[in-house]
Parts: C-alpha cells; structure tokens; sequence
C-alpha cells in the first residue's frame, strides 16, 4: 500500500474534522450520554456456572445434575466459641438457624445442631426428636443429655459439630436457582448467587452472633465475598491508574489539553463499552472487570500520545495551529488505526477460549480499542485546534527534535553498531525463556491465585480447613441403564464400596450419599443396634424403607437418589485444593465407579471438575489465541506492507514479549489462571503497536531516503519519544496491579510490565537491526 | 310498575350482595374447611409424580378413614399401598387429633421387615406429603387460624362463580408467604389456587378437576399441583370413592395394618 496516498486520505479528515469541530464534540457527547444510561443495565455475576458457554458439555452435565438432584449450592455457617453446649449458646445458635432459613430468599431446608430430625429407635418403634429440645435446660444433667445425643450418631455428629464441641456446622439447603432468563431484568438485577451471599453476610455480620465467631461459607458467599473485595479494589487500582497516568501525561505533554483528553478518552470508550454491554445484557465478570479498564486506559493514553506529540512537534516547527491538526491527522491517522486493528484482532482471539469471562474480556477489551482510536484521532485533534496560532521554536527546527528524541536517536547508533551483541543475548534469552515456559502450571484455586492476603481468603479457607467446613467438592453421578437398577442392592453394595474408597482419600473430608439416609434409617428400624448400620440386602426392604423415609417427611433422599431409580450421586466435600491431587484422586474414583458400575455411564460434576474442565480450556484456549492473533497480526501486517516478509520479519520482535510472559510465569511459578491467562494475546495486541509505529514510520523514511542508516536514525528521532512514553505510561499502568494483596493481580502486574518493556526493548533494539539485516523495504541506493 | 320491580329487585340484589360480601375471609376459609364430607370414607388413589424431565413415579393406594371423638372432629386413617409390588402391603395407620398440642399417634408396617413400629415425635409440618408437591397443609389438615384471610372479590372460572381469597400464613417460616384460592361458591371447592414464595413469586399452581357429587358430597376427582419454579408436578387422581360406609372404627388398628387390607 501506497503509505503516503493513505496519509493523504487522513489528512483529508483532517481538514474535514478541524471543519466541524463542534460537531465532532457534539456527536462525541451524545455517544458518551448513550452509552453512560446503558450503564446501569450492566450486570456483575461471577458463579462458575456463569462461566461456562451455554452449549458446554460441562454445563449441560451439570445443568442435568441440577435437573435431577435439586440445587448444589449451599449457604453455611461456621460457628466458633469455648462451649457450644451451654443455654446461651445454644439459644444463639438457634437463633441464627431461624434466622438463616426465615430470611435467605433461596432457602429450603436448614440442618444445625438445634434443627436436625433425628430418628431413634427402640425396642417399641422409632421416635423422630430434636437434639436440643425446644426449651433449653441450663442444669449441667439436662446440658450434658444434649451433648449425648449429638454425639449418640457419629455420621451426624461429623457433619455438625466438632469433637471438642468448639465448632458448629449450621447448613441451609437452598431452592433452585431460577434460570438466567427469571432474574436478569436488568437495571439493577442481581444473582440469585449473589443475593445468596449477600443475605447470609448481613446475618453474620450481626453483633448479636458475635459470641458464636460466625463465618459464612459456601460458593454464593465466596462469590460475594469476592465481589466486595473487588467494588473495594477495583477504584483503588483505577484511582492510582488515573493518577500515575495524570502524572506521566502531564511530564509527557506539558499541556492541560495533554493530560485532560487522553484521561476523557479513556473513560469515555471504557464506558460507552460497558454501557454497550449492558443493552447487551451482558454478565460481566467481577474478577475480570478491571481488566478491559486498563487496557482502555493503557491504549487511550497511547494513542493520544502519539497524535499529541505529533501535533507539538509540527506545531513547533511552523507555529500553524490547524495546519498542526491537519498534519498530525494525516501522518499519524494510518499507524494509530493500524495499531488499533491489530490490537482488535489480538484481543478478538479471546473468542477462541470457550470461557464466559474470556469472551467478555474479548468484547469488551476490542471494541473499547475501536472506540478509543475513534476518540483519539476525532476529538483530540478537534481540541486540539482551538487556540490561538504561535511562534516556530528555532531551537527545535534546528536540531530537528527535541532532547529526548536525540537522546533516542543517540541509542539508535549504539544499536547500529552493536548488532552482535544484541542478537546473541537475544537467542540466548529466548532459548532459556522457552525452557522456563514449559514448568507452567495452571491453577484456578483461590489460595493460589488471590491468596491468603486477601483478608476474605484467608477467612473462607480458614472455615474449609477447619473439621467441618468445606469450599471445594465434587459430586460423581451414577447413571444406570435401567430405571429402578439404582435401588438394587447390587447397585447399593457397589456404591457402599465406592464411598469407601473415596473416603480414604487424602484429600477428602466427608463423603454423602444415599447410604447416609438408608443406613441410618435400617438402623433405627432395628432398634437402634448399631450393627445395622448396612444396606438391607433385600430389594423390598430398600424400597419399602425408602417410602417410609418419604412418607416421614424425609426430603432429602432425591438429592441422592432421582426420580427413576436409575441415577445415584455420590458427594465428596474435599479438605483442601490442590489441583494435581485433586485430579488424580477424581481420574481414580471415575474409573473405580466404571468398574464398580457395567453399563452404568459415570460423570463427575461440581466445583471440582468445573475447575479441571475450565483449566483444561484456559491452557488450550490460551494456545489457540496467541496462535490466532500472531497469525492475524501477521497477515494483517503483510498486507499492508505489501510483502509476506515484512510481515513475517514483523512477528519476530512481538514474539518476545510473550517468551518472556511465559517464561517468567514457569520461572517464578506464577500459575496460569483466568487473569494471567489474558495476558499473553493483550501484551501481544499492544506490543505490536510500537513496532508498527516503527516499520511504518521506518519505511516512509526509507522511500524518502533509500538509506536503512539514515531512515532507521530518523525513525528512532520522530517515533522514539512516543514509543518509549507510551510505553512508560502503559507499563505504569499495569504496574499499579502490583500494589494489591491479590495475588493474581500482582502477577498481573509484573508480567504486563515485564511484557511491555520487553515489547519497547524489542522495537528499539532488534526491529531496525532485522530492518537493515533483511532489506525490508528494498535495496539501498548509493 | 317496571320501575318498582327494578328498584326492589335493585334492593335485593344489594342485599344479597352486601350479605355475600359480609362474609369474612375467614369465614369463607372455614366452610370450605368443614365442608360436608361424611363420617367414613375411602377411595382408591392413584399418584402421579412427575418431575421437569418428565419422568414418572406411580403410587397406587387405598384407603380408610373414619371421623370419630367428640363432635367427630378427630379422624383415624389408615392406608395401604397397592403399587408397585416391592411396596405392596406397607401400610399406614394414623389417629389424628385436633386438640392443639396433642401429637397424633401413628404405626408403620413394612411387610418385607415383618415389623409394625411406631413413630413417636413430628417432622417438621411444611414437609411434603409422599414426595409429591402436596404439602401435608395442602391435602387438608391446616387449621384455618394459622392464616389470616381476606376476600378479595368474586369471579367466573369455567362458568362458575368463585369467591376469591387471599390467605398469608402468620408464621413467616411457611414455606408459602400468600396463596390466593378461588372457590367455587356452590361446592366450596377451591378449583385453583396459587401459591406464592416468600419473594411473592408464584411457586405452586393447584387445579382441581372432576368435580362431582358422590353419595350427596361434593369432591374433586383430580387434583393436579405443579410448582412452576421447579417444573415437578403431582396428578392425583381419586376413584371410587365412597361416603358414610359402615367403617368399624375398632378396625382401625395394629392387626389390620399387618394384614394389609381392610
């Protein structure tokens, strides 16, 4: 393509946008006010159900599960005090019980110390009591008949309350979830996740609970609990972002024009996007918000800069205000809207991951770059052109740029000369680099990607590694070939064997399944002798007590057991995560339920396997995406440079950065998670912008010049100073990451900037050296 | 002369209006409570549960009951299951009371155990009846006064004139937090209802169907309950049903239930 026929097409727009300047900043409001009353359909949610694709094969099992088991979702309480047995106490906990089942909007059924149907039998039949009796006796007789009683069944008391009777359990079962569709109205819709949290965190909160030390768990609440954390975090981070990038700006540009509109631009497409989304009805993704932000904030600044700098380099020169605009549109509309659509397609490769939060991350983050590079080349210039015309700097004009920008071609010499140096410490970085990148690991559990520093961490995994609580667990649906099989003994027995193994495990802390009712239920029939803890081995038997368990009230069985008779589930609750383990002791119990089970079809669900399912996607999906923004990008680059070489020599410097993602990550052990997991193709999106700027403006030069020296030297003088401020102020920005306790958003932080300068180390260092080496833009003349 | 007949036919209907609207919520609630339905009764009753995924549980059973005490106002059941055959023959016997604070007493027997025992204690009273979407409220034994009722108007369903009702339990821990019933005013049969949840969202849908007199009382033949948040729904279906049979209530006992019939 014809570079200067481009710029002159731009510098038409030029003339057009100084025009109708107030028309420019007239539509630029109206689309701010549209896309600012969008905002408020905008809807947060992050249950890992919402993060699968609605066609996922792990979301249609799951979805099945749900079908035929009823909610796995859970609210819990973990209480805490010296004596859980004394009238106070008890009466507190009571209190809590009734309150968590009156006022969650989701409850079913709430199983605590002081509300558990307890069935005992004796030599005359069966009597159903409460552990703690309604009114509650304060004489140490009446205290201690309470404490035998919780203790009389030891697979109920290990699900309620501890050995030393210190901790109670206090669990509320919860009603289905309504279906998307139901709740998200929008304006001001929340999740049924959410409001789940959200009500048992008021209770907990209570002063009046204080003695009993109350700490909520299960996955609605940690939803919650990380959604506070982040509304905290996200205008903390945001705040330092805009302020570092008000300093950086206003040292960059030295003019109040300078720092305002980039800051405006920024804000302008992260909200016209979002509010976009929210007509869209998009959920968006709590922990994954702030992501597309800075990246709007990074590039906004970024391209301002470069039209910026543009424009006070030829205002200086000449003095001429609308000529500046002019001209600045003109040189610099082409590379900023090449960068722009290389960034798109980068980001775009998101698609590629079939994660919700990634695809969000992929819209969200490509169509603020496209309104970004709208904003940047319209109303920047148009604000630009008002004021009054000024004065050449002579200074200027003579030495043909200013300190930095000499300073940068200075260094462009050095590179010149040094070429072997730099390409040897080039190959060698990178051979090591690539070693490093294969020790990464991909993680999705909280403690390794938020961590313990994370205060509301640091409390949920407390509760987990405590002897009754739990986060983590998953859940091994037995499908049988026939309706009824599941009630065989047969079926029952292997069942019985299968809980055993998975009780042995080491990660496990409990497992829950049919056999829980069943066994209890043959016991008390038969007088309460604990030697009737089994199965029934006769098929009436089973069925026959499993009627009277329904006919009792008894609810609970279809959670275990469906409808047919044909399905079983079997719930293991896991002590604590740690994903290699977590997936060896999965991968087992599969396969020992295929052997137990012939014919049976046997899938794991739950928080466990969603987590296994989602990394598997997030390493292969990371994969798919770089290799589909680096084709892209490359074919992109080709075709504008009209020639697969420069393309293809143009990939070479934009590898780098992601080597060093990478390899820092499988160096420093920083797993691969749902954040860094955005880093690569995003780095790549931006590195490429820089050496854009670079092959563009170098081979204009080159035209001019037919010298590689001459041109590389000229374009390390005009692009130099953008390149390395824009990457300054970028590299800041992602630099404010680190200053979290999160520690997803502190590799967050170190990476992108590790990735950003590598990117500017890249462009100045190996691009003008692969520029002359290769004869991109063809031969020299004399 | 026309106008006199006008005015007072006005005037009656006014009052006939005023008399009908004169009556309480609770009132309405309290007929329909006691409406006639004979000292002893049985029927034969098929259950159908079908959940969202449109699978099926069958239940066939019969059963017997008898009004007895002081102003028959305690009631003894019992009930055998005919299907399917691995449940054939458990039985329930209940003597149910109605003095407040009494526990009724209640026998099983499971003919695969040979054993008859007896439950002692109550589950909680929100829980449904055989796994289906009745609640043990709904299938008729909630006392009128645990409600605060309201009569909200009148209107025509299927050619017959309904009173409307609305009743909000008065213990929030109900699993409904409204339900509005529209009862057929000649046969005091609520056709619908439709029960809300505690975020006033509708949870469960009643219809009663098959209306009929049998032996002089009014009853549904089909009840269909459908909770609409879950997609589960219980057909109920009641045949040959029969009033004021000569029941001995002395049956109604531990032998009977162990010899599965009546």
């Amino acid at each position: 393509m014809k570079i200067e026929k481009i710029n002159g097409w731009f510098a038409l727009r030029g003339e057009w946008i100084v025009k109708r300047r107030w028309w420019v900043l007239a539509a630029f409001v109206v689309l701010f006010a549209v896309g600012f009353y969008g905002l408020q359909f905008m809807n947060i949610n992050d249950s890992w159900d919402s993060y699968f694709l609605e066609d996922d094969p792990m979301l249609i099992k799951t979805e099945e599960f749900k079908a035929v088991f009823g909610n796995d979702n859970y609210a819990a309480v973990l209480t805490e005090c010296d004596n859980t047995f004394t009238k106070e106490n008890l009466e507190l906990i009571r209190e809590l019980s009734n309150e968590i089942l009156d006022s969650l909007s989701y409850a079913d059924k709430i199983t605590s110390l002081t509300d558990i149907e307890f069935m005992i039998g004796n030599e005359e039949g069966m009597s159903i009591e409460q552990i703690v009796p309604e009114e509650i006796p304060s004489d140490a007789e009446g205290l201690a008949a309470i404490r035998r009683m919780a203790y009389m069944k030891p697979h109920i008391a290990n699900r309620l309350v501890s050995k030393d009777g210190r901790l109670t359990w206090v669990l509320l079962k919860l009603r289905p979830f309504p279906e998307d569709s139901v709740w998200n109205t929008g304006k001001g819709a929340a999740s049924p996740e959410k409001i789940t949290g959200m009500e048992l965190d008021r209770i907990v909160q209570k002063a009046k609970y204080a003695p009993l030390n109350p700490r909520g768990a299960g996955l609605p609440y940690l939803t919650d609990q990380k959604m506070q954390w982040i509304g905290k975090e996200m205008p903390r981070v945001m705040g330092l972002a805009i302020l570092l990038a008000i300093i950086v700006l206003a040292f960059a540009t030295r003019s109040l024009r300078g720092v305002v509109v980039p800051v405006v631009t920024a804000l302008a497409s992260i909200i016209v996007t979002y509010g976009m989304l929210g007509y869209m009805r998009f959920s968006i993704d709590s922990g994954m918000m702030m992501i597309p932000m800075l990246l709007a904030f990074a590039v906004a600044i970024a391209y301002n800069i470069h039209v910026h700098s543009y424009f006070r380099r030829q205002f200086m020169l000449h003095g001429n205000r609308r000529r500046a605009v002019v001209e600045t549109v003109g040189e610099m509309g082409w590379p900023v809207l090449f960068s722009a659509l290389t960034t798109f397609a980068a980001l775009l490769s998101f698609l590629a991951i079939p994660v919700v939060p990634l695809h969000f991350v992929g819209i969200a983050t490509s169509t603020s770059v496209i309104l970004t590079f709208l904003i940047a080349v319209t109303v920047m210039p148009a604000v630009l052109s008002f004021g009054k015309d000024g004065q050449p700097c002579p200074k200027v004009q003579a030495a043909g740029g200013g300190w930095l920008d000499r300073r940068l071609e200075a260094f462009g010499q050095i590179v010149l000369r040094r070429e072997k140096i730099i390409l040897s410490v080039f190959v060698l970085l990178t051979a090591f680099l690539i070693y490093q990148m294969t020790k990464i690991e991909t993680s999705f559990d909280v403690e390794r990607t938020m961590g313990r520093n994370v205060p509301y961490v640091k409390k949920i995994l407390e509760v987990t590694e405590s002897e009754l609580g739990s986060i983590y667990s998953y859940d091994m649906m037995i499908d049988m070939p026939e309706d009824g099989m599941a009630k065989s003994p047969q079926a029952l027995m292997a069942l019985d064997s299968l809980q055993r193994t998975a009780d042995k495990y080491p990660l496990t802390k409990r497992t829950t399944s049919i056999l829980n009712i069943l066994k209890d239920l043959n016991q008390t029939l038969n007088n309460g002798e604990p030697a009737y803890y089994t199965v029934p081995d006769n098929e009436e038997e089973i069925a026959q007590q499993m009627l009277l368990y329904e006919n009792a009230g008894g609810s609970e069985a279809e959670s275990w057991i469906d409808y047919d008779y044909r399905r079983l589930r079997l719930m293991v609750e896991l002590d604590k995560y740690n994903s290699t383990e977590a997936e060896r002791e999965l991968n087992e119990i599969t396969a020992l339920a295929g052997r137990l089970f012939p014919g049976a079809q046997i899938t794991p669900v739950g928080s466990m396997p969603q987590f296994t399912t989602m990394m598997q996607y997030v390493v292969r999906g990371q994969i798919t995406s770089f290799g589909i923004s680096l084709l892209i990008i490359g074919l992109l680059m080709m075709f504008v440079f009209g020639s697969v070489r420069i393309g293809l020599i143009g990939l070479i410097p934009n590898v780098m950065p992601a080597v060093v993602v990478g390899g820092l990550m499988g160096w420093m052990g920083y797993p691969l998670d749902m954040m860094t997991a955005t880093i690569m193709p995003m780095i790549l999106g931006l590195a490429v912008d820089d050496t854009i700027h670079f092959i563009n403006h170098g081979h204009l030069e080159f035209d001019r010049q037919r010298n590689y020296k001459g041109a590389i030297l000229r374009t390390f003088r005009v692009v130099g100073t953008p390149i390395l401020l824009t990457s300054l102020v970028i590299g800041a920005n992602f630099a404010v990451y680190t200053t979290s306790k999160s520690l997803s958003f502190i590799h967050m932080g170190i990476l992108s900037v590790a990735g950003i300068f590598t990117a500017f180390l890249a462009d100045v260092c190996i691009t003008p050296l692969l520029f002359r080496r290769f004869k991109m833009f063809g031969k020299e003349e004399e | 002369m026309n106008t006199t007949i006008r005015t007072i036919a006005a005037a009656a209907f006014m009052t006939l209006a005023t008399a009908a609207f004169a009556q309480t919520g609770r009132d309405i609630a309290l007929k329909v409570k006691d409406r006639p339905d004979g000292d002893t009764r049985q029927s034969e009753m098929v259950m159908k549960l079908i959940n969202k995924r449109g699978s099926v549980r069958e239940r066939k059973l019969i059963s017997y009951s008898i009004d007895v005490g002081k102003d028959k106002k305690d009631r003894k059941s019992i009930m055998f299951f005919l299907y399917p055959g691995d449940v054939k023959g458990t039985g329930f016997l209940t003597w149910d009371y109605d003095q407040t604070g009494k526990d009724d007493d209640k026998w099983l027997y499971l003919p695969a155990m040979k054993k008859t025992r007896r439950i002692s204690g109550s589950s909680a009273k929100t829980d449904y009846f055989m796994g289906s979407d009745f609640t043990y409220d709904d299938m008729g034994s909630r006392n009128v006064d645990e409600d605060t009722h309201k009569l909200l108007g009148e209107e025509t369903i299927d050619g017959h004139t309904c009173w409307k009702l609305e009743s909000t339990p008065k213990d929030s821990r109900d699993i409904f937090s409204r339900k509005v019933s529209w009862v057929r005013q000649d046969c005091l049969i609520p056709i619908k209802v439709e029960y809300y949840d505690k975020m006033n969202k509708l949870h469960r849908k009643l219809t009663m169907s098959g209306i009929k007199q049998v032996d002089g009382f009014w009853m549904a033949s089909q009840m269909q309950m459908t909770n609409v948040q879950t997609g589960h729904q219980t057909l109920l279906e009641i045949n040959n049903p029969k009033y004021n049979t000569s029941l001995n209530e002395a049956k109604f006992n531990v032998t009977t239930l162990e010899k599965g019939s009546f």
